[in-house]
């Protein structure tokens, strides 16, 4: 039987070559987002090592809730003085991208990739990972340096002044005076680091007097746990703490991880998707080719081979396929990890250079999913064989019988039901936490494809009648045989298309989920902002409070209000809220007050509150709320008004006095702001511009723009989740171009036939793509109905005061969906079509 | 060679010749082991005439039926239809010659599996684009007693059935000439005779030319005129044959 197997697998090389290939896609994927985390996980591994070295101990602020407050400075002398440390230095540094160098073109360095960042220096050597390479430290005002190869890069010399984007504006002429090295050979994996003296950073980041934390040396043989403990005495444990080098080191390699295992997820979770649709394609060769081989199989039935035998013969065929689509995938997905990190660079999204990994694991996983893969889609089909009779080998135009179709759809609308139940209870109810609720949704999903492609052959024919009109009626003869083909064998129409199904599925299902949040987002805009200008801060960094008062001073505003947010212990809990000019709130927002007024200008100790959190703690206009700041001040908050509509705030909102009373955020998250009664956009234009300058960082748009840009950045993510869901697609295409060189070969002579009495070879070529594209169609149809459902479920599980709740469904961007695929398809068909138009017709007419 | 046609320039405009062969050679292979499928064959045949071509197995009979049909070339000399000579044509042009001027019938696998009867006969105007003469069809049909069968699909016909569409699908376009590979060769000895006797009539009132390729003397004695084809050479003709005399014919070719 061995010898069998692989002459089988010999005679029927091609077939093969195609299901071989698509198992290496779905394994080079795996493969690729394994190496490409591994890879990550080493260069940032190695970084985290890097920016901890020479620190023995870090103090820094802690909170129960809220941001923490900076340590104050001079607890850095106090620490120094203790017996047992040799050195202690303040540090401060600015949030990621808040500080931008100009470059002398005027541009700054795109914030898409790798971050800029900029830290005071530390002029102990031994408490800082970073070295001058040229020129002198930054310890004069107006001083910076950056490291060497960021200065390379991006054109930065030494000697030469330029300016700063920072976080309070464009700050003018700061003077390059060097370079630094990170570590040995200034592995910063792409970022930008800057450094300046601490006094210009505390001026910088608007931190006086404050540091974010002290890096410690300790003397030699000094024991860590005493010193660790006097330093405790210094300090408040609840806002201060003392951490060792491992657990700081463990820290930050964490916080690496846990990004870089959530790309490799994302990757592992589409590379699946790929491997779960080729599974279709494996199905339908092997069940056709089988197909094919009937008379054959009888015949070894009749000369004494038992099913058992058949069986293991064809499953060991598959374990071939298996073997040589892993050893191929692997070697494949180090060029598909390649291809991932393109593909993320023209997104704008680069990731830094990682060393290729391979790793035993990345191997072992690759071999087990793609021999499985391929052996689990070949049970099915090597079971059918197995109890071919041997009759058949002697029986003319022998077909397999297949299974009671009836029994099908059940099995097909059973899989739906607990497909949707488990859906519905994994958005709607949940199971905690977010990787159970994956796997209920996958699993899901999962159960619902399989469901739709057991049942999908009953619709089959119908579907396919009423698609394939148009291409019946207007395409010629040629038109209506495709027709007659897609629908011929409906099972493996169903199979076929169920695999692009999928692919489309998800793509649909995004741009559903996609253009509902925007729809939303529209809606907000429409119904609960009366703001003209929407201000943003592109890295979500903070604005100055600056900004707004640079905004009133114009005169063209007639109110200008920025949001801040932070944790306050409200009622006993630990709420966010929010803090703004709330006698302005009116002008801005429609939040629907309920009762009570806004209160003016100069009242500090109000809040307003949602009807809904006025309710759960029983309070009217006029009652008193308890609450506690994280500088550890405590007072009453008085009720002065409750509203109702929640798309804007559904946070308790208090005037900026309270948060400033209780050391909360300083930093604005985004600004509204309403024109004057007077002042037109237009009017506005030159004056936003021209602030707009001030703040290169800052986005000030009008609302319409906002919406806009919101908008463009659902697209752009939606554009990156489609990349990835496009490997599973043209495997799906594949699988036709596979599935219809099969059936090709199998209506030879028909085909025969039909050329002989006058089908030209055009027209033979046109009815086998026509064919494909009605096959991919059902597919659409399939995963547009799906997709749409997928959609629906999550747009209303999403929460109704956030995106969620109003479902809308792009029409256009499905039909462009469905036309490119069907369009890729009748390029995918191209060669089975060139096959069936080049046979020669005599050799056809007589074809066994 | 006394069976030689008459030289094409002689033949009067008023018998005209539907299909011929003009030194035609059919060679497989190279050198020594070179094969003589057809060996410098001259035939005509003749337009309303009901011609057999008789062999034994191997004997270039298919052969010859192939390449008067354009489905095959020849190696040497040329073939006309009406004509055309086929030498001549693209490959385009000779599909197009099959669909347009020309009929076939097959020994089996003679029908679309996905098409009704009705549209298996009209298939070669449908794929031109051309709309069938109603009337014409419906005359055929009528004849082949398959009017209560047209939306049938093949697999739900008998053999005798389906091979009855075939003809239709062969006379429908008013071919000038039918060519029939063993039409007969599936079939029980009954449902032929139905079959062949149909080809007949077709010659006689419907002024069908037709050519068949058959083995069977009994099939054969339904034609006008019998070529006797033996090792690539036509050997002996015969008009008026009955079952017994080409039976004798066959005997003395060593069959």
């Amino acid at each position: 039987m061995w010898r069998l197997t692989l002459r089988n697998l010999a005679a029927n090389k091609a077939r093969f070559a195609m299901t071989t290939f698509a198992v290496v896609l779905g394994v080079g994927f795996v493969v690729a987002s394994f190496v490409l985390s591994d890879g990550l996980r080493s260069t940032f591994g190695d970084l985290s090592e890097e920016i901890t070295d020479g620190t023995d101990l870090v103090v820094r602020p802690v909170s129960d809730f809220g941001e923490p407050l900076p340590l104050d400075e001079t607890l850095v002398v106090e620490v120094a003085a203790i017996d047992g440390v040799e050195a202690a230095a303040a540090f401060v540094e600015a949030p990621e991208n808040s500080v931008q160098p100009i470059k002398s073109n005027g541009t700054t360095i795109s914030t898409q990739g790798p971050p800029q960042l900029m830290f005071s220096w530390t002029e102990d050597d031994s408490l800082s990972s970073f070295t001058l390479v040229d020129g002198e430290i930054p310890d004069e005002p107006g001083e910076f340096t950056m490291d060497l190869d960021a200065a390379a890069d991006h054109g930065f010399i030494v000697g030469d002044e330029y300016d700063l984007v920072t976080p309070g504006g464009v700050v003018e002429n700061f003077a390059l005076v060097g370079t630094t090295s990170f570590g040995a050979d200034n592995a910063t994996v792409g970022a930008t680091l800057m450094h300046v003296s601490l006094d210009e950073a505390q001026t910088l980041f608007g931190t006086d007097g404050a540091v974010d934390l002290i890096p410690v040396q300790l003397t030699d043989g000094a024991d860590a746990a005493a010193v660790t403990a006097e330093i405790k005495q210094l300090v408040d444990s609840s806002t201060t703490e003392v951490v060792d080098n491992a657990t700081l080191t463990a820290e930050q390699a964490a916080e690496f991880d846990e990004g870089i295992t959530i790309i490799g997820n994302v990757l592992l979770g589409f590379a699946i998707v790929s491997l779960f649709v080729s599974i279709f394609i494996i199905y339908n060769t092997f069940a056709i080719v089988l197909g094919q081989r009937v008379r054959e199989i009888g015949l070894l039935r009749a000369i004494g081979a038992n099913g058992t035998q058949i069986r293991r013969s064809i499953i060991a065929e598959a374990v071939i396929v298996g073997i040589v689509a892993s050893v191929i995938g692997i070697a494949a997905g180090v060029g598909v990890a390649e291809g991932l990190t393109a593909l993320f660079d023209t997104l704008g999204a680069s990731l830094p250079d990682a060393p290729t990994i391979i790793a035993a694991r990345t191997i072992v996983f690759a071999l087990v999913l793609g021999i499985g893969v391929t052996v689990v889609s070949a049970v099915s089909p090597a079971r059918t064989a197995a109890s071919i009779p041997p009759i058949q080998a002697i029986r003319d135009g022998a077909e397999i019988g297949s299974e009671e179709s009836q029994r099908r759809l059940v099995a097909g609308v059973l899989g739906l039901a607990a497909g949707i139940a488990l859906g519905a209870f994994g958005l709607f109810v949940g199971v905690g936490s977010t990787l159970g609720t994956i796997l209920v949704l996958g699993m899901g999903a999962v159960a619902i494809f399989l469901g739709m492609t057991l049942a999908a052959p009953a619709i089959a024919q119908p579907i396919i009648a009423v698609l394939g009109w148009p291409i019946a009626r207007f395409m010629g003869k040629a038109g209506s045989l495709a027709r007659e083909n897609a629908g011929r064998n409906p099972r493996r129409t169903a199979t076929t298309g169920a695999a692009l199904m999928i692919g489309l599925s998800l793509v649909t299902a995004g741009l559903v989920v996609g253009e509902s949040v925007k729809a939303r987002l529209g809606d907000l805009i429409d119904s609960s902002v009366t703001a003209d200008y929407v201000i943003t801060e592109d890295n979500d960094s903070g604005l100055t409070p600056a900004l707004a008062d640079d905004l009133l001073a114009t005169g063209e505003f007639e109110a200008v209000a920025g949001m801040r947010y932070d944790d306050i212990l409200l009622a006993g809990e630990v709420r966010e809220v929010t803090a703004m000019d709330v006698s302005v709130i009116d002008d801005l927002f429609e939040i629907d007050i309920t009762s009570g007024t806004v209160p003016g200008p100069d009242a500090v100790h109000v809040i307003l509150v949602h009807t809904d959190l006025a309710t759960e703690l029983g309070v009217g206009v006029g009652d008193e709320i308890p609450a506690e700041f994280v500088n550890g001040s405590a007072t009453d908050l008085t009720v002065a008004a409750i509203y109702d509509d929640s798309t804007i705030f559904d946070d308790p909102i208090v005037p900026e006095q309270v948060f400033d009373n209780g050391g909360a955020s300083e930093l604005d998250e985004w600004v509204a702001a309403v024109l004057a009664d007077d002042v037109t956009l237009a009017d506005a234009a030159p004056t936003v511009a021209q602030l707009q300058a001030l703040y290169p960082q800052v986005s000030i748009q009008t609302s319409t723009e906002f919406q806009q840009s919101f908008e463009d950045s659902v697209d752009s993510a939606l554009v990156v989740v489609n990349a990835l869901l496009a490997l599973a697609i043209i495997i799906a295409l594949i699988g036709i171009a596979n599935t219809l060189a099969l059936s090709v070969h199998e209506r030879t002579r028909e085909l025969g036939l039909l050329r002989a009495v006058g089908m030209t070879r055009r027209q033979t070529r046109r009815m086998v793509r026509w064919e494909a594209a009605l096959v991919a169609l059902f597919g659409a149809v399939l995963g547009v109905s799906v997709g749409v459902v997928f959609g629906w479920g999550v747009v209303e599980a999403m929460p109704s005061d956030g995106f969620g709740g109003s479902l809308a469904i792009p029409y256009m961007s499905i039909v462009r969906v469905v036309l490119i695929a069907t369009a890729a398809t009748l390029v995918a068909a191209w060669l089975p079509a060139r096959r069936a138009g080049r046979l020669d017709v005599l050799e056809a007419i007589s074809h066994g | 060679m006394t069976l030689l046609a008459p030289p094409l320039s002689a033949t009067p405009a008023a018998i005209s010749i539907a299909a011929a062969a003009v030194g035609v050679s059919k060679i497989y292979g190279r050198g020594d082991t070179a094969v003589h499928a057809l060996d410098q064959i001259d035939a005509s045949f003749e337009a309303g005439r009901f011609t057999a071509i008789m062999g034994p197995s191997g004997s270039g009979k298919s052969t010859l039926m192939h390449c008067l049909a354009g489905l095959d070339t020849v190696s040497r000399g040329s073939i006309l239809v009406g004509d055309t000579d086929l030498s001549t044509l693209s490959e385009r042009e000779l599909t197009l010659l099959r669909r347009d001027r020309v009929g076939f019938v097959f020994q089996s696998f003679n029908l679309v599996p996905t098409l009704t009867a009705m549209e298996n006969i009209t298939l070669p105007m449908d794929l031109a684009g051309r709309t069938p003469d109603a009337e014409w069809v419906e005359q055929v049909i009528a004849t082949v007693g398959l009017r209560d069968r047209t939306t049938h699909r093949p697999n739900e016909l008998s053999g005798g059935q389906q091979q009855r569409v075939a003809v239709s699908r062969a006379l429908a376009s008013r071919p000038e000439i039918v060519f029939a590979d063993e039409p007969t060769g599936n079939l029980d000895s009954t449902t032929g005779a139905e079959i062949l006797d149909f080809m007949r009539r077709a010659v006689r009132e419907m002024n069908q030319t037709i050519v068949m390729v058959t083995h069977d003397p009994v099939a054969a004695s339904y034609s006008d005129r019998v070529v006797f084809l033996n090792d690539g050479k036509i050997v002996d003709e015969m008009f008026e044959p009955t079952p017994a005399s080409i039976l004798d014919t066959m005997k003395g070719l060593g069959n």
